[in-house]
């Protein structure tokens, strides 16, 4: 497991120096002059000169870019064109929201996507198994913007049990967890039908599988049947499943984020895109790349455990 | 140790990780909340005795008014800095603030006697050295202003004694009060400015001091009791980021915020009919006008813009506005320095018959007109009515949309045929609309249309450099009228500014560029 590791983070070297590349020359191409936009359109030709030079936006792209690289790889993210705030500061204030969001949602899927996924494949083809696939198939459908502002509208605004928005109180707290619960059901829900519907299909899949039907000729309780023999092994898809989910969700998640005043990562990299903050845009890819990286490599040791079959070493 | 207890191991270790990334504290960087950790709490979210909650859309840039140009900054940087003159909202006369009284020995000269007895939140007294030390900044090449500008004809800023000011000028400047009462030329303490960073920690002479800043979340400022006017009644101030305006309609509802403003026209029916929340209304600065391209020749022939203009019927769109939007030909407003009403239906009446004829007749329609447009504000309602409009005249216009950063791009390299643009007028000076937009000087900059009139340059020139503000008026007067005559721009609306407080703020003053002061405000 060590080798996967370390190999994992010598991919991560290379990965990270690759899109630093393609976003800053992406960045680069693409029309919007950051330097216009500081200075908004009452500035004149020569105020928006004076802030371009200032930035080192009239060096060559190659010049740009190796002063970006050599920095960073020193650690320095570099300063907001915008702010004049360090990179890495505007990040760490936002990512432990994200992180915190991520986590609730994904706590909010998986509970509710297994349980769903779970009932309805041991109860194939019932009521209870129509119910469970028509939820999953809302879940993908209904867009999270909509759902964020009816959740407003019913719980903040007429009954007023949770605040309409906002993440500053601790998560331990009570104010913390009333905050979390809106956003994390907005977001929760649409991973949880995918959660479901491939928990649903992977269960269906094993429960057929000729080790159950001898466990359950040698007279093995249903209970063990279903949770040592079945579930244990449909979870590598489910996992797969939850590992991509989470990875996404750490990347902020815009709307969620946007309809609920959260300041996360997602909603920094979206103001960064449209104010052509190269720097800030850079710095938010790059984390989130890393931690796409990291959760993969969290899923893969996640399955040595599961399927003893599957070895790194 | 089994091989699987060794993973639970090391998975819990990552989860640990995890967890405390999400929960510690530590993980926020101490010099970017400032002064302790004072973002939104439980109580602050609940709305407290003598404190206003305000929800802004998007964050403030920076809290510099020398480094920033944005509006937000502007509402951040009005409470806690405070300028040599301001507009009074309702006389629209330029009045002292930091300063005492001016003169003009000659049309070269300001002298300034300013205020005694003030000082900076940081104790640093206010004098004319406080001046000269910003000014010189605000136009030193190196410092990169962004409206470095509003200065541009200023030679020297001298230090006649403690409490006077002179300042020379390259030619007689005649916006000179005007561009002194701008957000941007905000007197910043000198001795602030040099121990620390004014973008994130600002000092200036305002009725609020600043508290904290938590970027993307909220801005605290608190009553800073020496204030020289008297202290203020609130006690606390608090910005608070809520980018999606329906989110922070809702917490209007429900208490979590006391103010917002910027109104947009859609939500107004439903802001409106919201109980204990009072809707504030009242004619700006702002203007919102359609463009043509005088890069292309085509664009010159004063037959299609005459043609253009008659095709579109303003009032549809003003109607459009719920009540948002003034409609009046005039490109100077009505609440600018160079108005007046004579301009309101001075421009090219609606015509539909006149639009149709000269199409016929000189073939308008079989060229496609690119109509650019950028997605915010009200501009895409502008171009979809305009679109229909014009084709209704036999036009072919077709409809292009852009994000800002690119839109700004693209109107600047002249690639469209027409578009929609506005002006927020912080000064309310006419100069300050008519120079930028259309003076020969900007052409490539902010004379996105490349309108370029020697005749029109001379008086907009002599509106600048011309002392006597009479005079002034006059040849703004003048100025707006030869635009209008030429169809040089299409008027779409002029802007209503407006705030939503809970019922209990009170002594709230709007000024007509938008911008608001809390200095009198009082919650009962």
């Amino acid at each position: 497991m060590v080798a996967l590791v370390v190999r994992r983070f010598f991919q991560l070297a290379f990965l990270l120096l690759g899109i630093s590349f393609l976003v800053f020359a992406s960045m680069y191409i693409a029309p919007g002059d950051p330097a216009a936009i500081i200075g908004g359109p009452t500035a004149s030709e020569s105020d928006v000169e004076a802030i371009r030079d200032n930035l080192g936006l009239n060096d060559p792209f190659l010049v740009q870019y190796g002063r970006y690289v050599s920095n960073a790889v020193q650690g320095d993210l570099g300063y907001s064109y915008q702010t004049s705030q360090p990179v890495w500061d505007a990040i760490l204030v936002r990512f432990p929201n994200t992180l915190k969001l991520a986590i609730a949602s994904m706590i909010v899927a998986v509970i509710i996507g297994i349980i769903t996924g779970l009932v309805s494949a041991l109860r194939q083809n019932s009521l209870l198994d129509v119910s469970a696939t028509t939820f999953a198939l809302a879940g993908i459908s209904i867009p999270n913007f909509w759902l964020g502002a009816v959740l407003i509208l019913i719980f903040s605004v007429n009954l007023q049990w949770l605040p309409v928005g906002g993440m500053s109180n601790p998560w331990y707290t009570l104010d913390g967890i009333k905050e979390l619960i809106l956003p994390a059901i907005t977001l929760g829900t649409a991973s949880a039908a995918i959660i479901a519907r491939m928990a649903r299909s992977s269960m269906l899949e094993v429960i057929q599988a000729d080790y159950v039907r001898t466990a359950r000729a040698k007279g093995v309780k249903e209970s063990s049947v279903i949770w040592i023999h079945t579930l244990k092994n449909a979870m590598i898809p489910i996992i797969t499943v939850i590992g991509l989910n989470f990875g996404f969700l750490l990347g902020g998640t815009i709307i969620t984020e946007k309809v609920f005043a959260i300041n996360g990562v997602g909603r920094l990299m979206i103001d960064a895109i449209a104010a052509r903050d190269f720097p800030m845009v850079q710095g938010s890819v790059l984390l989130v790349a890393a931690l796409f990286v990291f959760v993969n490599l969290i899923v893969d040791i996640i399955y040595t455990y599961i399927d003893p079959r599957i070895s790194f070493d | 140790m089994t091989k699987h207890n060794k993973h639970w191991l090391v998975l819990l270790a990552f989860a640990l990780v995890l967890i405390l990334a999400a929960c510690g504290g530590s993980t926020i960087p101490e010099d970017v909340v400032t002064e302790g950790d004072k973002g939104i709490d439980g109580e602050a979210a609940t709305d407290t005795d003598q404190e206003i909650i305000y929800a802004a859309t998007s964050d403030a840039v920076g809290l510099s008014p020398i480094l920033t140009n944005d509006s937000v900054s502007s509402n951040v940087i009005s409470q806690v800095y405070e300028t040599l003159f301001v507009r009074n909202p309702e006389t629209m006369e330029i009045e002292p603030k930091l300063a005492e009284s001016y003169e003009t020995p000659d049309d070269l000269t300001w002298v300034i006697e300013l205020k005694e007895g003030i000082e900076f939140h940081d104790g640093t007294p206010f004098n004319a050295e406080a001046v000269k030390y910003t000014f010189d900044k605000l136009r030193d090449p190196a410092t990169a202003a962004p409206r470095a500008s509003l200065l541009e004809p200023v030679e020297s800023v001298n230090v006649i004694d403690e409490k006077t000011v002179e300042i020379k000028t390259k030619y007689p400047y005649g916006p000179m009060l005007a561009a002194l009462s701008h957000t941007n030329a905000s007197i910043v303490s000198p001795t602030a400015d040099q121990a620390q960073d004014l973008m994130q920690d600002p000092v200036g002479t305002g009725p609020f001091q600043f508290v904290s800043w938590t970027p993307g979340e909220s801005v605290v400022l608190e009553d800073f009791g020496n204030y020289w006017d008297g202290a203020p009644e609130l006690d606390k101030v608090t910005l608070r980021v809520v980018p999606e305006v329906s989110t922070a309609i809702s917490m209007l509802q429900a208490g979590e915020v006391s103010f917002l403003d910027g109104l947009p026209s859609d939500q107004i029916d439903r802001i409106r009919s919201l109980e204990n929340v009072e809707v504030t209304e009242q004619p700006g600065t702002p203007v919102y006008y359609m463009l043509f391209n005088f890069e292309k020749e085509r664009f010159q022939d004063p037959e299609l813009r005459k043609a253009m203009a008659a095709a579109m019927n303003r009032d549809v769109f003003v109607e459009n506005l719920n009540g948002l939007g003034v409609r009046s030909d005039s490109i100077i407003g009505p609440k600018l320095f160079g108005y007046t009403e004579e301009a309101d239906d001075a421009g090219q009446d609606y015509d539909p018959d006149l639009a149709q004829q000269l199409v016929e007749e000189n073939g308008f329609g079989e060229e496609p007109i690119k109509m650019l447009v950028a997605n915010r504000d009200n501009y895409m309602q502008m171009a979809e009515i305009a679109q229909a409009q014009l084709t209704e005249a036999g036009f072919n216009v077709e409809i292009e949309t852009m994000e800002w950063g690119t839109f700004l791009d693209a109107t600047s390299a002249g690639k469209y045929d027409v578009t929609f643009l506005g002006w927020s007028n912080v000064t309310g000076d006419g100069s300050e609309l008519l120079y930028p937009n259309f003076h020969t000087d900007n052409v490539g900059a902010s004379n996105r249309s490349a309108y370029s009139n020697p005749e029109f340059d001379e008086l907009v020139d002599a509106s600048r450099t011309t002392v006597d503000q009479e005079e002034r008026r006059q040849y703004l007067v003048e100025a707006n009228k030869l635009l209008l005559d030429e169809n040089v721009a299409v008027v779409m609306n002029h802007g209503v500014v407006t705030a939503a407080t809970a019922d209990n703020v009170k002594g709230l003053k709007l000024d007509p560029n938008g911008q608001w002061s809390l200095e009198n405000v009082t919650r009962e």
